[in-house]
């Protein structure tokens, strides 16, 4: 089962997110947080922060990071760079949008898909029409 | 190989979206069978019902009629797996 870090400017963005995605999974996956640039409602973001999500996610099948925008995945790309080279490889950045993103993939990552299968769903996320 | 199929009616006040199905995707996801499902209420195509997109994409909402086919070795205890759980109106 892949891990999930969520990371966000706005620490509680990261959490409801987290939050959320959980709901999907019945407990099988390990989503983890890392919003904000420390332990203070302010906005930002902080790669050490991303880093410890990354440690704390990590396992033999990789972690998926959902970021919000712009620093956001700056600081995951600072984060990835961080882990020892080997692992980084287990490392994928999604390029989809962070809440139906996350849903998707939390809920494909239930059900065992790898990581490269859980990205390309979270990834089509962005092609979803929810005005149906 | 064996195909087994059925339609029934969602009765979740949230129709297939979100924790329900989640729910029907986990169940789906347990059986090798490859699994398809449609909206008979909005005559839409089969979709993998192994896939959030595609169950959601559906756009079931309650009262919708849904058609199920499996495929596969375990076709018959996978269709009847995903009958109980949307007759338990997903365990709620």
């Amino acid at each position: 089962m892949i891990g999930i870090v969520i990371v966000s400017h706005s620490p509680l963005i990261a959490e409801g997110v987290k939050d959320l995605a959980s709901e999907m999974t019945q407990g099988r996956v390990k989503i983890i947080p890392a919003g904000g640039v420390d332990d203070s409602p302010a906005i930002g973001t902080n790669a050490e922060r991303i880093y410890q999500a990354l440690l704390e996610a990590s396992n033999p099948e990789g972690v998926l990071v959902l970021a919000d925008l712009g620093s956001a995945v700056l600081s995951t790309q600072a984060a990835i760079e961080m882990l020892p080279e080997a692992d980084q490889k287990r490392i994928l950045l999604s390029n989809a949008p962070l809440v139906e993103g996350a849903v998707i993939a939390a809920a494909q990552a239930s059900i065992g898909n790898d990581l490269e299968a859980v990205n390309a769903a979270a990834e089509a996320a962005s092609t979803m029409n929810k005005l149906q | 190989m064996s195909a087994a199929t059925t339609e029934i009616e969602v009765r979740h006040a949230a129709g297939l979206h979100l924790r329900p199905a989640a729910l029907f995707l986990q169940t789906a996801g347990a059986y090798e069978a490859d699994i398809r499902v449609r909206n008979v209420t909005r005559d839409t195509p089969f979709k993998n019902a192994k896939s959030m997109l595609d169950v959601m994409s559906l756009a079931v909402k309650q009262g919708h009629l849904i058609e199920l086919k499996a495929e596969g070795e375990d076709a018959a205890e996978a269709i009847e797996a995903l009958q109980e759980l949307i007759n338990s109106n997903f365990g709620e």
